[in-house]
């Protein structure tokens, strides 16, 4: 009983807790692999002790009930009723209360989880089919993505990411450009998008759309998506959501600026925010002045700051030894809690 | 499906086929089969006439297309498919943030 109470306890805190905790960390995409390892080892451990803590309730509710129902037959046979039998009534009922309400608010998480996945699975790849019939195939096809330097990816992940997705075009003056899964899946570029390209920035937006399809980030976003509906005003889960979306776009941003080079991407970037045509060789070497997008609160202005300003290496192992550490901590509590209690 | 909104009106299987023939050779029941799947999809509206289907599509490509970015772009609305974005949308100030560092990249000698 204690045990489970600890641990329900534990997932409580680390659901309010946790994301206080991680969201300044991986806020600026200093280290992204570790960053979205912690976030993922967050919500799984606050799962895995809930699951566990129902277990637990389960079984001292089981273990208890044969000893109570003979005290209990006992008192009526004899009419000797203790007040001992009257606490453990309370306690055994206490117990087995908290088994059912557990049982039934993770049923039914399970069921929103399910509900939204799979809706949002079905919209995904109705998406990604109706994309594919409109749009018009990119002029000189795939051969953009032919620049692209082996990343450190395994090439047979890439090689297959790249021979399944199809790049289309569909007219709309506002730029845009965007991947959607499916199968097979489709990067969409506006036409708006490709009046503001030029031939290297193109490149660029097609080298971080394909990383996200080779990373299969579409996945993780379904998770933290489905988590977030399957649990509603948890902060744990809906910040994931949010944060997990910035790091594969900084992910995706790294694997474009290997393959093409920052000048490029980040013209890219500026020229689809603001749908004006941005020159690459402006960028090259240029530093943002301090505090320029300190206000901006969304991820775009922050990957551009993170494009012109790498972080030393020094920081960048400050913050990925920081996030080690809470997923150290994350990871050990729900099996230590276990064993104390 | 392109060929069909190309025509603008109905066509037959045997239209579709006749044109597709003059390019390449392609079997009368590749294209009947193709053409039921878009039925089957939705794609196709069709109409018994005599012993072969007209076929009409249900929405125009601008139609579709227009569909297509309304969900595309308002992801937060009711549509709930899982869309990487290269560029999400922004709110006045973040855009005008950019807007500046664009004019500061600009300005420099």
């Amino acid at each position: 009983m204690i045990t489970a109470l600890a641990l329900l306890g534990y997932a409580a805190c680390a659901a309010w807790c946790a994301p206080v905790l991680l969201a300044p960390l991986t806020r600026r995409g200093v280290s992204v692999r570790a960053g979205l390892a912690a976030w993922l080892t967050a919500m799984a451990s606050v799962l895995a002790s809930a699951v566990v803590a129902i277990q637990f309730s389960f079984r001292t509710a089981a273990a208890d009930w044969p000893r109570l129902t003979q005290a209990l037959c006992r008192s009526v046979a004899g009419g000797a009723c203790t007040p001992q039998i009257y606490r453990g009534a309370l306690y055994e009922g206490g117990v087995t209360v908290l088994a059912i309400v557990t049982t039934a608010a993770a049923a039914a998480a399970l069921w929103r989880y399910g509900h939204r996945v799979q809706r949002s699975r079905r919209q995904t790849r109705a998406h990604a089919e109706a994309a594919r019939m409109v749009g018009r195939a990119l002029a000189g096809g795939t051969g953009a993505g032919g620049t692209a330097a082996p990343g450190n990816e395994a090439p047979a992940t890439r090689a297959l990411a790249r021979r399944q997705a199809q790049t289309v075009v569909l007219d709309d003056p506002r730029p845009a450009a965007y991947c959607v899964a499916g199968r097979p899946a489709a990067i969409v570029l506006t036409s708006g998008a490709l009046a503001v390209l030029d031939q290297p920035q193109l490149s660029a937006v097609l080298a971080h759309e394909r990383a996200h399809l080779a990373h299969g980030d579409h996945l993780l976003r379904a998770l933290t998506q489905g988590l977030a509906a399957a649990f509603p005003g948890v902060p744990l889960f809906t910040r994931a959501t949010a944060e997990v979306a910035r790091l594969t776009e900084m992910s995706a941003d790294d694997a474009a600026a290997r393959a093409n080079g920052r000048p490029a991407l980040v013209a890219a970037l500026l020229a689809i925010a603001t749908g004006t045509a941005v020159s690459s060789t402006g960028i090259q070497g240029a530093s943002v002045p301090g505090g320029a997008l300190a206000a901006a609160t969304h991820a775009v202005p922050d990957r551009v700051e993170r494009l012109l300003r790498p972080s030393s290496s020094a920081r960048s192992a400050l913050f990925a030894t920081a996030l080690a550490l809470a997923l150290t901590l994350l990871a050990a509590a729900p099996p230590l809690l276990t064993i104390l209690a | 499906m392109h060929r069909i909104w190309d025509h603008g009106g109905a066509v037959t299987v045997r239209d579709i086929f006749e044109e597709l023939r003059g390019e390449r050779s392609i079997a009368y029941t590749t294209v009947m089969s193709t053409m039921d799947n878009l039925h089957r999809k939705g794609w196709l509206a069709r109409e018994r006439d005599g012993k072969a289907y007209r076929y009409t599509a249900v929405a125009s490509r601008e139609e579709y297309s227009a569909r297509l970015m309304r969900e595309a772009m308002a992801e937060a609305g009711d549509t709930e498919a899982v869309l990487s974005h290269f560029v999400a949308q922004m709110d006045g100030a973040e855009s005008a943030a950019l807007r500046a560092v664009l004019a500061k990249l600009a300005g420099r000698p």
